[in-house]
């Protein structure tokens, strides 16, 4: 009898704290992640900053005080990639080429990696629209994680169900250039 | 006649002569086919691995030139409903049959190697699938800028195959 009301307790306890952890995920929202909008998204002038992120079923990129929203359900696939960025900036790289005997070359091996997020979306009246997105390293898989689990479609890991990468991709980068 | 009649002459001559085969060329090329409005469909690399960020930045190119430089009064996404209704609308399929990712930073240290190039077949169509008019297009990246800069190389040659060959129904070809 002991045994069974012991037992009865526990299930209740662990029930109650499975929908505390749950309802405490939910309400758990993600830091902004700084990117650059390459190209693509509607009214946002192409290399912008800001900073992205997902909110009640919304992707929300925020920059210079305005937001440009892309509704997570209209979001057809997502891919994550990975890529390499000048370290220097371009002041120093145009400065760099006037450095004699075009030592200024040497600059252009200094480099960072950087995610990708490529999105695909349409709009009310059915039309596709693609956009993409520069970020630091890590932040791409965080926001397409944040994307899929509200909703949004992606083909990439249908991909990897069938296909295995090959074993020169990293994991959880899709596409390399 | 003087010597500086001659002159005038046969400098009026020559002149005539050089300026009139471009002119009657002119009137030989073929005419435009008429299109008010364009459909542009996602582009298409079944053979070709392309980056998911190259197929989007080819397709998100090409919208833009062809509404900056194609002539079209319309320029409709893939899937956009509004172009069922469309008047003399003639849809693009592009896909892609070449393409070689380069290295950014080779480029810039070597100048000579490194270019990233794209080719494309792009076929102009009817909305019954009707071919009109069929261009492979290329587009690279030689010395300066990202991999993603021949997508742009791209998409203003294809707008330019598009300035060249389509004109609306009310405009003189």
């Amino acid at each position: 009898m002991i045994r069974r009301s012991t037992a009865i307790l526990s299930a209740v306890a662990l029930a109650f704290a499975g929908f505390v952890i749950s309802s405490a995920n939910s309400q758990q929202s993600p830091q902004p992640v700084k990117a650059v909008q390459l190209m693509g998204l509607s009214g946002v002038k192409d290399n912008a900053k800001g900073t992205l992120k997902v909110e009640g079923n919304q992707l929300h990129f925020v920059h210079a005080k305005e937001s440009s929203d892309v509704s997570v359900t209209s979001i057809e696939d997502v891919v994550t990639g990975a890529d390499t960025q000048a370290a220097v900036g371009k002041t120093i790289s145009t400065i760099s080429i006037a450095a004699p005997y075009e030592s200024g070359r040497f600059l252009a091996l200094f480099r960072t990696k950087i995610d990708t997020l490529t999105l695909r979306y349409r709009d009310g009246e059915g039309a596709l629209h693609g956009a993409i997105f520069t970020m630091g390293a890590g932040g791409a898989e965080a926001i397409k994680k944040d994307l899929v689990a509200h909703g949004a479609h992606t083909t990439a890991a249908e991909e990897h169900r069938t296909t295995p990468a090959p074993p020169s991709n990293p994991p959880g980068k899709e596409q390399r250039q | 006649m003087n010597h500086l009649q001659k002159v005038i002459f046969w400098l009026s001559v020559s002149t005539l002569v050089f300026t009139a085969p471009p002119l009657s060329a002119e009137d030989n090329r073929p005419a435009k086919i008429k299109a008010a409005a364009i459909q542009v469909e996602m582009i298409q690399s079944d053979e070709i691995q392309l980056p998911a960020e190259f197929q989007i930045a080819l397709y998100e190119n090409l919208i833009r030139q062809l509404e900056k430089q194609g002539g079209f009064e319309h320029v409709y996404r893939d899937g956009d409903r509004r172009a069922a209704s469309a008047s003399d609308l003639v849809i693009l399929h592009s896909t892609v049959h070449g393409f070689k990712a380069g290295s950014e930073r080779t480029r810039k240290v070597t100048t000579v190697a490194g270019a990233t190039s794209i080719s494309i077949h792009c076929q102009f169509t009817s909305p019954d699938a009707k071919s009109l008019l069929d261009r492979d297009v290329s587009g690279k990246v030689r010395f300066f800028g990202g991999n993603l800069r021949a997508t742009y190389d791209f998409a203003k040659k294809a707008a330019h195959v598009a300035h060249e060959n389509f004109a609306p129904p009310d405009r003189k070809s």
